[in-house]
């Protein structure tokens, strides 16, 4: 393998990861824009929503990687599972914001963040009580195409997951600059007793905010199961925390920042495993955050917050 | 209605009352329900949970035996589980393992244990097993260290053997596959993956050691996290050194992904790993083919397809609806082991007590179905056998039965 390839190859594999780690990292952005908060349970939506992924591919008759799909009913199958595990996902992100969140809505200091804590361990026992501790063969009618690029392999589920991710996210950034539901998310970030006063609602903005996140959570879950071609109930705090990482590397609150941010630590995991070590990944990433901490604060594209003042 | 305001006197009565029908729903322990306690700790919750149960059966099978029997002259066992897994961790937690030997230490009945299941969360406990003078047999934990008269200090702070093994170590699992890969598949260069842990670490670094002795090249040796889902960055690396072996030290977290990402990456290089590459998730969360090719040992001989055996492997599946793995038998053997320790201090009448309980275990001389089990001064096995499987699918048979690990045969000592 030339030195070209191998890095064309580890490019391929860190722009894989850099888009589950961009999805994941939105729904982290998203949220904290509008209300300051850190959502520690999306950690575990992520992780729910690779196995709602699962349990709609299962229903559709898939099993394993023995059943290949090809043309149309491979992206019909697709786009049911996605839509399917994005609505489900979603709506988990609701129920905890109504159930958990909303009570403690004015409550001063961390107890909001610390409820997010509570709520992703909640989640991660439940997956971990019903469907048990042992790691899950995940459906997946993707054919084994790849393409071989010298020596390097690009295969056709990398693409996928590329298309998917680039197209949440145009979708996410379309949504947020353009609709009228878009501006309000955004004079909720700004200033939200001016956006209440303008009538806007803001809880059903922050609704939606965590909708959005969630879904987009759900489906970074289920594009984590056809990637890697398996979920366990453990993956989301690893997963979490490199996405969280990149939320704040870009500029928490930034949607652009956020997906500049996943990329960029896919890329360092990748390179880091092949250069330095894999066993140094972590200690990589985080002297990274703390060095782009250190001298530029708000993240590399600049934070975005509500206006408290 | 009459409102009787209670009084102290009545309310002594009440009290009275309930605790004589309390009284009588409790049975009452009379002089012939003597028992003693068994500790059983197990990785029950995380990625070895499959595993840890056909353990916990192995022993259930053989302490449900003795009880039905009428227990050990006269003792009924009764078996206290223990679960060193902890959903944070994912897999074995030395903290929690550690946690449940104070408890085992503490609780007077106990007499003897079984487990750990996981040498990592035998270095947390083995301590404090010793300044309790507890014995435990261990069926599956395969860290030298542990039993190593270099690190007695360490380990048996109190001197006195505590931790013994139904298994042989990883001082000769790792050793003898690099035999293995030398003199039988003729490999040249390897790639040595660990998974961080005291497991596998310490199983790669015994296979490194003996390999380098054989000629083998090691080319590279890396650590993966085992909470990461994604190795392609290693493995990419891998593929571009291009060694003709891969040997992963490890259990089956990092494995199950390793072996998936793996067949992606480097589908026809030859992979193997120990004892932990031996489990029904390797089939079942690994999925075919991925996982074929894969080789694995087990440190103990390889019984479960003996004829003689197969009458205690279809009531263990009758039981317990599992297929039994050779550290079932092993873990049937540790129970053995104990009841026959047991049944030797109490033959006299005397109430059994952990120090000879102890005393016994070290110089038990008791037929197992592995075979004839002895203990060195250590608490190691006096036989060591490493036994060398492949998983090749058969398909006649479930996908996840333990006979897709085709047995090869022993692994070379030299």
């Amino acid at each position: 393998m030339s030195f070209s390839d191998l890095l064309l190859q580890q490019t391929i594999n860190g722009l894989s990861l850099g888009a589950m780690y961009s999805l994941l990292a939105l729904g982290f952005t998203l949220v904290y824009g509008i209300l300051e908060l850190i959502n520690f349970a999306h950690f575990n939506v992520f992780m729910v929503g690779s196995f709602i992924g699962m349990w709609t591919l299962q229903l559709l008759g898939i099993n394993g990687q023995a059943v290949v799909m090809t043309g149309l009913p491979l992206i019909g199958v697709m786009l049911l599972a996605l839509l399917v595990t994005m609505v489900l996902s979603g709506a988990l992100g609701v129920v905890i914001e109504r159930l958990s969140l909303r009570p403690l809505r004015n409550v001063k200091g961390p107890a909001a963040m610390i409820t997010t804590i509570g709520v992703s361990y909640v989640l991660f026992n439940i997956i971990l009580l019903t469907v048990g501790a042992d790691s899950k063969n995940y459906p997946n009618p993707l054919p084994p195409v790849q393409w071989a690029i010298g020596d390097a392999v690009l295969r056709l589920r990398e693409v996928l997951i590329w298309a998917i991710a680039v197209l949440l996210m145009v979708a996410l950034h379309f949504f947020v600059q353009r609709s009228r539901m878009g501006k309000a998310m955004r004079a909720t970030a700004q200033d939200p007793e001016a956006a209440r006063m303008m009538g806007v609602e803001v809880d059903r903005i922050i609704i939606i905010a965590f909708f959005l996140g969630s879904a987009l959570a759900g489906a970074g879950g289920l594009i984590f199961g056809l990637y890697y071609n398996f979920t366990s109930f453990i993956i989301g705090f690893t997963a979490g925390l490199r996405a969280f990482t990149a939320a704040v590397l870009g500029g928490i609150g930034n949607v652009p920042g956020a997906m500049l941010g996943g990329v960029i630590i896919g890329l360092i995991e990748a390179m880091g495993g092949q250069f330095i070590a894999t066993a140094w990944t972590d200690v990589i990433i985080f002297s990274i955050l703390v060095l782009v901490l250190v001298f530029r604060p708000a993240g590399l594209l600049g934070r975005v917050a509500p206006n408290k003042s | 209605m009459i409102n009787h305001p209670i009084t102290r006197r009545t309310a002594v009565g009440l009290a009275a009352g309930v605790a004589v029908v309390a009284a009588a729903f409790i049975q009452p322990v009379r002089a012939a329900d003597k028992s003693v306690t068994v500790g059983l700790d197990l990785s029950l919750t995380g990625a070895d949970a499959e595993s840890a149960k056909r353990v916990e059966y192995g022993a259930m099978m053989a302490f449900d035996e003795a009880n039905t029997k009428g227990g050990v002259n006269g003792y009924k066992i009764v078996v206290t589980p223990y679960d060193d897994g902890s959903a944070t961790a994912g897999q074995y937690d030395p903290a929690q393992a550690a946690t449940n030997a104070r408890k085992m230490v503490s609780d007077k009945a106990t007499v003897a244990a079984i487990g750990p299941q996981m040498s990592g969360a035998g270095k947390a406990m083995a301590p404090i097993l010793s300044e309790g003078d507890l014995a435990t047999i261990t069926p599956s934990s395969t860290n030298p260290d542990i039993t190593d008269p270099k690190f007695a200090a360490q380990y048996r702070p109190e001197g006195k053997a505590i931790y013994f093994r139904t298994v042989a170590t990883d001082a000769f699992q790792g050793p003898y596959m690099a035999n293995y890969y030398a003199d039988v598949l003729h490999v040249k260069t390897v790639y040595i993956l660990d998974d961080s842990g005291a497991y596998g670490v310490g199983l790669a670094d015994a296979f490194q050691g003996q390999a380098e002795k054989k000629g083998i090249k090691v080319i590279g040796r890396d650590r993966l996290d085992p909470k990461a889902a994604d190795y392609s960055a290693v493995l990419t690396k891998i593929k571009s050194l291009a060694p003709e072996a891969i040997y992963y030290g490890g259990v089956l977290q990092a494995g199950v992904k390793l072996a998936k990402q793996a067949y992606d990456i480097v589908p026809k290089m030859i992979k193997g790993g120990g004892d932990g590459v031996q489990g029904p998730e390797m089939l079942s969360a690994v999925g075919y083919p991925a996982n074929e090719g894969w080789y694995a040992t087990v440190a103990s001989p390889h019984v479960t397809e003996d004829a003689k055996m197969a009458e205690w492997v279809k009531t263990y599946k009758d039981k317990y609806h599992v297929d039994p793995d050779d550290y079932a038998v092993t873990a049937y053997d540790a129970a053995t082991v104990i009841l026959a320790a047991i049944g030797q201090v109490t033959a006299g009448g005397k109430a059994p007590t952990r120090d000879a309980v102890r005393d016994a275990i070290q110089a038990v001389k008791v037929s197992t179905l592995q075979g004839p089990v002895a203990f060195d001064a250590n608490g190691d096995l006096q036989d060591k056998t490493i036994s060398v499987f492949q998983i090749k699918q058969d398909k006649s048979l479930p996908p996840d039965d333990m006979r897709q690990y085709h047995y090869i045969g022993v692994a070379p000592s030299a």
